[in-house]
C-alpha cells in the first residue's frame, strides 16, 4: 500500500520492488521452479537400464499411470488422503472450537501443549509409536483384552497402523489453520442464530463451520496433499497394503534405476497437487471477497508451525 | 537478551560455522577415508585400530541394498572411497567406469585370497575388486513359537508363522528363493519360470506382514516375528546373543553372494584405501573380522586360524546335501526390466 | 452452550493425550533396561552413557546442527525480503513470486527431495553437505516468508508514516522502525527455519552423500539396524527437554512488545 508521495520517485519504487523481490524470487526460481521442470522434462526421457537417464524421448513413462498396479497405488494413496484429512477435520474442528472458546490465558497454554511434541523430532516420534503398538506392548494387550484385535493379530503393518500416524502427524496442521480462524470468528453469531431458533447442534454446523471455511479449506488442503506424497510412514508402519505413491517414487528412484518413471510419477502427483492448491486459492479469494467477517489475513492463513511435510 | 547481542552471537556462531565449513579435510586436520558398505558388516574395533596405526579417520555410510548402492553413486554422490557391492555389481560398476585398478603392489597381502573363490566371482584376476565376505541367505525362526522347524523353504507357509514372518525386500533373493523352491535358477531369464516365481512369492505374501532388509534382525530378536529371511551374517549375530532363535538352510538351494572391495574413481585417498583393504586382508584381521561379523572371508590364513566351533554354527555352515544346490546372483543384463515387473506385480498383488 | 463445551473439552483432552503418549512411552523407555521396551526390566542410565560414547550419532549431530546454523540466516534473510516484497508491492511479478513462495507449502516432501536430487545431478552440482544446505534454504524461506507476511498484516503502519513526517528517510525507517517491531516476527521466522532444518529427513535423505549423515537419516537407520535401539530414545529424551527449552526461550523472546 505504498503510496508515492513524490512522482518523481515513481521508478525509485520500482527498482526498491525488484530488489525486495529478486534475492528470494531468484534463488526460488533456480532451486524450486526449474527443478520442477527438471522433472517434468526429464518424465518424457527413456530409461537406460545401467542407471539414469538415457538419450531418447518417449510417453512410455506417462503410460505408467494406466498400469494396474498404479492405478491400484493411486487409488489407495487417494483413499488413504481422504481418510486422513476427514479424521483430522473431525478431530481438529471441536479442538478449534474449544481453544477458541477459553480464556486468553488458556489458549496460549492449549497452543503449546498442542504444538509441544511436533517440536521433537518426527522420525522418533513414529519410532514411538512402533514400540507403543508393538506385540506385546501394553496398547496390543489392552486391545486383545477389549476383543478389538484377535490373539494372533498385531496392531501394527496395516492400513489401521498408517492412518493411526498419519493422523498424528498431520492433525496439528489441521489444527492451527482452524484455530486461527475460529480466533477471528464472531461468536455472537451463534448467539444471533440460537435467538433465531436455532439449535445448537444446527448453529454450530450451519453457522460456525461455513464461518470458518477459509480455515477447513487450509487445512483440508494441507493434511490432504502432504499425505498424498507421504511414503515414510507407510515404509515404517505399514505392511504389503499400505504402499502408496511416494514408495513406488522412492523406489523407482533411489533403487530400480528408473529415474524417468518416477519422474512421471511425482510430476502427476505434483500437477494433482498444484490443480488443489489453485482450485482452493481461487475459491478462498471468492470468500474474502464476499463475506466481511473474515479479514484480508484469511487470504494468508498463517502456518505458525509445519515441520515434516512427508 | 538484548537484540543487538543475539544478533552478534548468531554471527559469530554462523561465521565459525562456515569457516569449519570451508576448510579442506585433505589439507587441514587427518585424512578421513570414506567407505560404502552394507550396515553391521565390520567390527568396528578393528575400523578404530586402522584409524590409529595410520592417523586418519574412517567414515562408513551404509546401504541395505546393492541397487540403491548403484543408483546413488549413479545419482552423483561423489568422495566415496571404498564401496562394497556384491559381485554381480562389480561387473556392471566396472563397464560403468566407476571403478579404478587396485595395484597389486600396494596390496600384498591378496595373496590370502583363496584362489577357489576368487575363480566364482566375475573379477577372477582381481583387477578392479578384491573379495571381502561370502554369505547366503536363510530363514530364522523362534524356537518357542516353531515346533519341528523343516529345513525348506515352505516353512513360509505353514499357519504357526502366519501374520509374523518378513522375506527380503530385495528382488534377486526373494524371487531367488522361490524360483529355488520351485527348481529353477536364480539367474533365469525364461518368463515362465518368474511367472511361477512370482504366484509363489505371492501366496507366500500372504504370510507375511512386509518386506524388509534390516528390521528383521530386531524383529526376530524381540520375538515380533517368528520367521524371517534374512542374510546369515546377520543371524549369526542374533543367534549368538539370543538361543531362543535358530536357523533353518533350506534344502531347495540358497543364493549366495560375494561382496567386494572397490575402490572407487571418484575417491579421494586412493593410497589410503589400498591400505584399508590391505589391513582387512591380514589374517588375524580377518579372522577376527569375521567372526564377529558372521560372514566367512575367502582368506585361506584367516580360515586356518578360526575355531572349528565358528565353521560349526548354523548360520555359517551349509550342510553338504544344500551345498551342491547353491548358486551365486549375476547380472542381468538387458532382462532387468524382466524381473522388475515380476517384482512390481508382487509388490502390487 | 455447556453440552457443546463438553463434548469438545473431551475431544481436547484426548487429542492431547493422544499428542503426548508416545513421548511419554519414548521417556519411560529411555530408563528402562529392557532392549525392546514391550515390558519394564529395570530402571537404567546406561542409555545415557552409551549414547554419549556413540560417535556416530555424535558426529551426526555436530552435522545436523552446523547445516541448520548456516541454513537459518539465509533463508530467514531471503524469506524476510520475500515478506516486504510481497506486502508492499502487488504488481504481476508479485503475483508470480508469491505463487512460487506459496507452493512449497502444498508440496509433498518428496517431490522437493526428488526434484533437486535431479537438479543437482543434471547440473553437475553433485550431492553432499552444500546440496543439503541450498535444500533446507529453499524449503524455508516459504515458511519465513509466511510468518512474517503475516506479521506484517498486523503491523501499525501509522508508526511509518510518523516517522516519515518528522524526517526519516527509508532507510531509517526501515532500520530504526519496522526492524526493531518486527523483530519477534523475524526471530519467529528463523527459528521456525532452524527447526525445519534440523528434523529434515526426506529432502536430505535424498541428497545427502558421503559423509554427510544427519541426526535424522542416522536415526532412520539405526531405527533398522541397531541393536541398541534405546539409544534412540535417550537422545529423544534429551532433544524433547533441549526442545522445551528451545521454545520456552522464543516465548519470552516474543512476548509482545511494551507499547510507548
Amino acid at each position: 500500500m505504498e503510496k508515492s508521495r513524490n512522482p518523481r520517485s515513481a521508478p525509485a519504487i520500482r527498482t526498491t520492488e525488484w530488489w525486495l523481490t529478486l534475492p528470494s524470487f531468484g534463488w526460488l526460481l533456480v532451486f524450486f521452479v526449474i527443478p520442477a521442470l527438471i522433472i517434468l522434462v526429464i518424465s518424457f526421457r527413456t530409461p537406460d537400464v545401467t542407471g539414469g537417464i538415457g538419450s531418447g524421448w518417449t510417453w512410455g513413462n506417462w503410460s505408467a499411470w494406466l498400469h494396474a498396479d498404479v492405478r491400484v497405488l493411486t487409488l489407495r494413496t487417494l483413499w488413504v488422503s481422504a481418510e486422513t484429512t476427514a479424521v483430522c477435520l473431525a478431530l481438529a474442528i471441536p479442538v478449534a472450537w474449544f481453544m477458541a472458546r477459553c480464556s486468553v490465558a488458556w489458549r496460549g497454554t492449549l497452543l503449546l501443549l498442542v504444538i509441544l511434541p511436533f517440536w521433537t523430532n518426527f522420525l522418533i516420534r513414529v519410532f514411538a509409536w512402533k514400540v507403543l503398538l508393538n506385540q506385546d506392548g501394553l496398547a496390543a494387550r489392552l486391545a486383545r483384552a477389549l476383543h478389538i484385535i484377535g490373539d494372533g493379530d498385531t496392531l501394527l503393518y496395516h492400513p489401521g497402523a498408517v492412518l493411526l500416524v498419519l493422523v498424528y502427524t498431520h492433525l496439528p496442521f489441521a489444527i492451527l489453520p482452524l484455530y486461527a480462524a475460529a480466533e477471528k470468528f464472531d461468536f455472537s453469531l451463534l448467539d444471533a442464530a440460537r435467538d433465531l431458533g436455532a439449535s445448537a447442534p444446527r448453529a454450530f454446523f450451519s453457522v460456525f463451520v461455513p464461518g470458518i471455511g477459509a480455515g477447513v479449506g487450509a487445512a483440508a488442503l494441507m493434511v490432504f496433499v502432504a499425505t498424498l506424497g507421504n511414503y515414510l510412514i507407510p515404509e515404517i508402519v505399514g505392511g504389503h497394503e499400505s504402499d502408496m505413491l511416494g514408495n513406488r517414487i522412492a523406489q523407482r528412484a533411489l533403487s530400480d534405476r528408473n529415474l524417468p518413471e518416477a519422474a512421471a510419477l511425482a510430476s502427476g502427483l505434483a500437477l494433482a497437487a498444484v490443480v488443489l492448491a489453485a482450485a482452493l486459492w481461487k475459491w478462498q479469494r471468492r470468500q474474502v471477497r464476499t463475506h466481511a467477517t473474515n479479514g484480508p489475513a484469511e487470504a494468508n492463513p498463517a502456518r505458525h508451525l509445519q515441520s515434516e511435510n512427508s | 537478551m538484548n537484540k543487538r547481542k543475539f544478533l552478534r552471537s548468531l554471527a559469530a556462531t554462523t561465521a565459525i560455522a562456515s569457516c569449519d565449513r570451508h576448510a579442506d579435510p585433505a589439507r587441514s586436520g587427518p585424512a578421513t577415508l570414506q567407505i560404502y558398505m552394507w550396515a553391521d558388516y565390520i567390527k568396528p574395533a578393528l575400523v578404530q585400530q586402522f584409524e590409529l596405526q595410520n592417523k586418519c579417520r574412517v567414515v562408513i555410510d551404509t546401504f541395505d541394498s546393492n541397487e540403491a548402492m548403484y543408483a546413488k553413486l549413479k545419482a552423483g554422490a561423489t568422495g566415496f572411497d571404498i564401496a562394497l557391492p556384491s559381485s554381480y555389481m562389480v561387473k556392471l560398476m566396472k563397464e560403468q567406469d566407476l571403478l579404478s585398478q587396485i595395484d597389486r603392489v600396494m596390496v600384498p597381502n591378496l595373496v590370502n585370497i583363496s584362489a577357489d573363490v576368487a575363480s566364482k566371482v566375475h573379477d577372477k584376476m582381481m583387477t578392479h575388486s578384491v573379495p571381502y565376505a561370502v554369505g547366503h541367505t536363510v530363514l530364522a525362526y523362534r524356537k518357542d513359537k516353531l515346533p519341528k522347524p523343516e529345513p525348506t523353504w515352505a516353512t513360509l507357509e505353514r499357519p504357526e508363522v502366519k501374520g509374523r514372518c518378513t522375506l527380503l525386500n530385495d528382488m534377486r533373493e526373494t524371487l531367488g528363493a522361490a524360483l529355488k523352491h520351485l527348481g529353477h535358477s536364480i539367474n533365469t531369464r525364461d518368463d515362465q519360470h518368474l511367472a511361477a516365481a512370482r504366484d509363489l512369492v505371492l501366496r507366500w505374501k500372504k504370510s507375511t506382514v512386509k518386506f524388509d532388509n534390516e528390521a528383521y534382525k530386531t524383529g526376530i530378536d524381540s520375538g515380533e516375528f517368528s520367521l524371517v529371511h534374512g542374510y546369515s551374517g546377520d543371524l549369526f549375530q542374533v543367534v549368538s546373543d539370543n538361543d531362543k532363535v535358530g536357523i533353518l538352510v533350506p534344502q531347495e538351494g540358497i543364493v549366495m553372494s560375494c561382496d567386494e572391495f572397490v575402490i572407487l574413481r571418484q575417491g579421494q585417498n586412493p593410497l589410503l584405501a589400498h591400505q584399508f583393504i590391505n589391513f582387512m586382508l591380514e589374517a588375524n584381521i580377518s579372522a577376527e573380522n569375521m567372526q564377529e561379523i558372521g560372514y566367512l572371508s575367502p582368506n585361506k590364513p584367516a580360515l586356518d586360524l578360526v575355531s572349528r566351533d565358528f565353521f560349526d554354527h548354523p548360520a555359517i555352515r551349509i550342510p553338504d546335501e544344500v551345498k551342491a544346490k547353491v548358486e551365486v546372483i549375476e547380472d542381468l543384463g538387458p532382462d532387468l526390466p524382466k524381473w522388475t515387473k515380476a517384482w512390481d506385480e508382487v509388490k502390487a498383488g | 452452550m455447556t453440552p457443546r463445551r463438553t463434548f469438545s473439552g473431551t475431544v481436547t483432552a484426548l487429542v492431547l493425550l493422544f499428542f503426548h503418549a508416545p513421548l511419554i512411552v519414548l521417556v519411560a523407555n529411555s530408563f528402562n533396561a529392557s532392549r525392546f521396551g514391550g515390558t519394564w526390566e529395570g530402571f537404567t542410565l546406561h542409555w545415557y552413557t552409551d549414547l554419549a560414547a556413540n560417535r556416530e550419532v555424535l558426529e551426526a549431530f555436530g552435522r545436523t546442527l552446523k547445516i541448520a546454523l548456516l541454513a537459518t540466516p539465509a533463508a530467514t534473510l531471503l524469506g524476510t525480503l520475500a515478506a516486504f516484497a510481497l506486502h508492499r508491492h502487488h504488481s504481476r511479478l508479485q503475483s508470480a513470486h508469491l505463487v512460487c513462495v506459496q507452493l512449497p507449502l502444498v508440496l509433498p516432501e518428496i517431490l522437493m527431495g526428488f526434484s533437486l536430487l535431479l537438479f543437482f545431478i543434471a547440473t553437475g552440482w553433485g550431492l553432499g553437505i552444500t546440496a543439503i544446505w541450498a535444500a533446507h534454504v529453499t524449503f524455508c524461506i516459504s515458511f519465513v516468508a509466511m510468518i512474517i507476511l503475516a506479521r506484517l498484516q498486523d503491523f501499525d503502519f501509522t508508526l511509518v508514516d510518523a516517522a516519515r513526517d518528522l524526517g526519516a528517510s527509508a532507510w531509517q525507517v526501515a532500520w530504526r522502525v519496522l526492524l526493531p517491531l518486527l523483530w519477534p516476527g523475524i526471530l519467529a521466522g528463523a527459528l521456525m527455519a532452524f527447526t525445519l532444518s534440523i528434523d529434515d529427513f526426506v529432502i536430505t535423505f535424498f541428497v545427502s552423500g558421503p559423509g554427510t549423515t544427519t541426526l535424522p537419516v542416522q536415526i532412520y537407520s539405526m531405527m533398522k539396524t541397531s541393536r541398541s535401539l534405546p539409544v534412540i530414545n535417550a537422545l529423544s529424551a534429551l532433544l524433547l527437554f533441549g526442545t522445551i527449552l528451545l521454545v520456552a526461550t522464543s516465548q519470552w523472546l516474543t512476548r509482545p512488545p511494551r507499547r510507548p
